[in-house]
């Protein structure tokens, strides 16, 4: 039910809640004295003294099924919707003259209709709970809001631009045959059966690292969409900064020194996202010739001068690097453009970056500390172990959401990993024992503390990172995990938004929680779509990464200069260590040919 | 002011009599946990197994095929309530179940009633 919401797919009121609504002025007024948030689950009751045992008026009982209050006269009563049992509520609702059916569940604050027998929703009264409940666990509620304002109606007239399919009419077309021709070698029959930009990156000594990662970023939509349209241009780009470094002192002479070779000022000119876009243009050229990336590697290199040499490197750590350093170079050039971390700063972190919510909420007076953090991919646990883990895997399969492959998982084996699995440990509420108790600003004490991550804001591309190198600190080793985990070729990110996770925390509410946009279309930006997949094989100190990557639904695997077709079984059974999803929005299927016209 | 003019008779104590020594222990019981706040920490205990152990996700997809089959907008919550309870109730795990009952053992050990 509450996916409904979620999709703002809000429920019409019932007869008898509007005509309730249209008769009483303030309806929920005297509601709101009565709100209390209970301390662990932070949940919200309805109690007229804070110490009141409610109970049924016609039985007496304080504990039967479910006791709700009526809105106009305050008289609780029991209800049990099994149908020989008589509900004394709705009993009341048919005893008074009329008027009296809508109720409110006194342990839940959720509204009730007695003659519909049905829950009812209405936006003043949920948000009126939600800010009740958001106040009791904030400090004193006149800290930062976590959650907005209400503001009942007009949400609705935030618009966003819809968006519009496009397709060029006769004179359009007439313009784009004229001013521009296929490209160089659409025509050529070299290799028919590659696709575009699919060219093998040689090895330059223990480089598959990042060869593995190249191949990935070469082919992620929004990555490639952007350089292939010229929106970083290297030429254009090495002119503007040396230009800078002209207005400087001496430009003409330091320029010469760079050519010459000497290292100390060259750092100021490193820029990955030129280096990139030289590889766009190579990788996108039709030559199918392996290409050596080694003006990339040396400008990395420069960048991250620690991970300088021929020695194996970490595709992951590399990942990070070499986005780090695009993302470095554009806050150099416009330090005053402050963005950080609002993932608008560059190209890097419009296409990687979300921000991921951390909530810690102590056990005891239930204050709640909320965090943000940008991340540019989510590292993801390996579940501990195997044995038993047949109870892990009867909760994991029954996520309806991410359907194909998960069907598998529940029919076939239980006990294998997913990667759905570890986003739900991701996202579940973890309870942080004695031994590591946090402050709490309320209590001002050290308490047991529930800590729960979500997801913010989704990327455009979320990278999820296996750790599959593990460390302990006990036994001062490392060790390489090399167990299956299984990945869902579309993936449903919606569970684990903010908005979800709080959502369930709240109970049922017509109300935009965090990362709700009214009418943004929640359902489409959720939904990812497998693109590539970096494997690892080997061993910890010693191994090789391939990546497999998915073009117009059919998947070729980059083994460095190699590339080739294979089936998706293949993929599905190869060890992965890194998965790029893309947003399903702008994921090309079939139509990713008619690129060439 | 309309609403005090409906409010019914307030019930007076002496009007609803113990109707059964067993119930009305369990009717302490009930009042002690809720007093001490026991019962909302139960509750959360309670919420956090079902969630772990699977059952919640069960559940979930037992509504929705139930949804599915009345028909998205046939179905009302007692529906739903109604035809869920006996199955929720019958596969909650017994190692849940065992542990809730110690815990509210201990409770009434150390309440001392």
């Amino acid at each position: 039910m509450s996916s409904k919401i979620n999709t703002q797919i809000v429920p019409h009121p019932c007869p008898h809640l509007a005509e309730f609504r249209r008769t009483s002025s303030k309806p929920f007024r005297a509601l709101h004295a009565c709100l209390r948030i209970k301390p662990p689950g932070g949940r919200a009751a309805l109690r007229r003294d804070p110490d009141e045992v409610p109970s049924c008026a016609a039985c007496g009982l304080s504990a039967p099924s479910r006791l709700y209050s009526c809105m106009t006269c305050a008289a609780v009563s029991c209800h049990s919707p099994a149908a020989g049992s008589s509900s004394h509520a709705a009993a009341h609702a048919a005893s008074m003259p009329h008027g009296h059916q809508i109720a409110v569940d006194v342990d839940r604050a959720e509204l009730f209709c007695c003659a519909c027998r049905d829950q009812v929703y209405d936006r003043d009264f949920d948000a009126a709970v939600v800010i009740a409940q958001t106040a009791a666990s904030t400090l004193g509620g006149a800290g930062s809001p976590a959650i907005p304002p209400p503001q009942p109606e007009n949400l609705r007239k935030r618009r966003r631009v819809d968006y519009r399919p496009w397709a060029p009419d006769l004179r359009e077309r007439a313009t784009i045959a004229t001013c521009s021709g296929p490209i160089a070698g659409a025509g050529d029959n070299s290799s028919p059966e590659l696709p575009w930009g699919l060219r093998g990156l040689n090895n330059l000594g223990n480089t598959c690292f990042m060869n593995s990662v190249l191949q990935a970023l070469l082919h992620t939509p929004p990555l490639r969409n952007y350089f292939l349209s010229d929106r970083h241009n290297r030429y254009f780009c090495q002119r503007k900064s040396n230009a800078g470094d002209g207005v400087g002192s001496n430009g003409p002479k330091r320029r010469g020194g760079n050519s010459g070779g000497s290292n100390g000022s060259n750092n100021a000119r490193v820029c990955l996202a030129c280096d990139m876009d030289a590889m766009f243009s190579a990788a996108f050229s039709g030559d199918r010739v392996p290409y050596s990336p080694a003006k990339f590697l040396y400008s990395w290199w420069q960048h991250a001068a620690n991970l300088a040499s021929y020695e194996q490197q970490d595709a992951h750590e590399f990942f990070i690097s070499m986005l780090d350093g695009i993302h470095e170079k554009v806050e150099k050039d416009r330090r005053k453009l402050d963005s950080e971390g609002s993932g608008d700063c560059c190209i890097a972190h419009r296409v990687f970056s979300g921000i991921l919510r951390s909530d810690v909420m102590c056990m005891a007076c239930g204050f709640t500390s909320t965090t943000y953090d940008p991340c540019i991919d989510i590292s993801l646990d390996l579940e501990p172990n195997q044995v038993g883990s047949t109870k892990k895997a009867a909760a994991t399969s029954n996520h309806s959401c991410n359907g194909e492959s998960d069907l598998m998982s529940s029919s076939q084996n239980c006990g294998t990993s997913t990667l759905v699995g570890c986003l739900e440990r991701f996202t579940r509420a973890e309870r942080l024992g004695s031994d590591q108790k946090f402050f709490c600003q309320q209590c001002q004490v050290r308490q047991e503390t529930l800590k729960q991550m979500s997801i913010r804001k989704l990327p455009l591309v979320s990278c999820f990172h296996i750790k599959r190198f593990e460390h302990s600190s006990t036994r001062k080793m490392s060790r390489k995990v090399d167990r299956y985990l299984q990945f869902p070729f579309s993936l449903d990110m919606a569970p684990y938004l903010s908005s979800s996770i709080l959502r369930s925390r709240f109970g049922n509410r017509i109300f935009p929680f965090d990362g709700d946009e009214p009418d943004a279309p929640n359902d489409l930006s959720s939904e990812f779509e497998l693109f590539a997949v970096v494997t690892h094989s080997g061993k910890l100190d010693a191994g090789h990464y391939v990546t497999y990557l998915r073009l117009s639904n059919q998947w070729y695997k980059c083994d460095d200069a190699w590339i080739t077709r294979v089936d998706e079984n293949i993929v599905r059974a190869a060890q992965g260590y890194m998965m790029f999803y893309v947003q399903k929005m702008l994921y090309y299927k079939a139509t990713d040919k008619q690129v060439a016209l | 002011m309309r609403a005090s003019v409906n409010r019914p008779p307030t019930p007076t104590p002496e009007s609803e009599e113990p109707q059964d020594p067993e119930l009305t222990l369990r009717e302490i019981i009930n009042i002690k946990l809720i007093e001490s706040g026991e019962k909302e920490r139960l509750k959360e205990l309670l919420r956090e197994r079902l969630i772990e152990c699977g059952w919640r996700d069960e559940m979930k997809s037992l509504c929705r095929a139930f949804a599915k089959k009345k028909g998205r907008n046939n179905v009302t919550v007692d529906d739903l309530v109604q035809v869920i309870t006996p199955k929720g109730r019958a596969s909650v795990p017994d190692s849940v179940k065992a542990e809730l009952l110690q815990r509210i053992r201990s409770f009434l050990a150390s309440a001392a009633i």
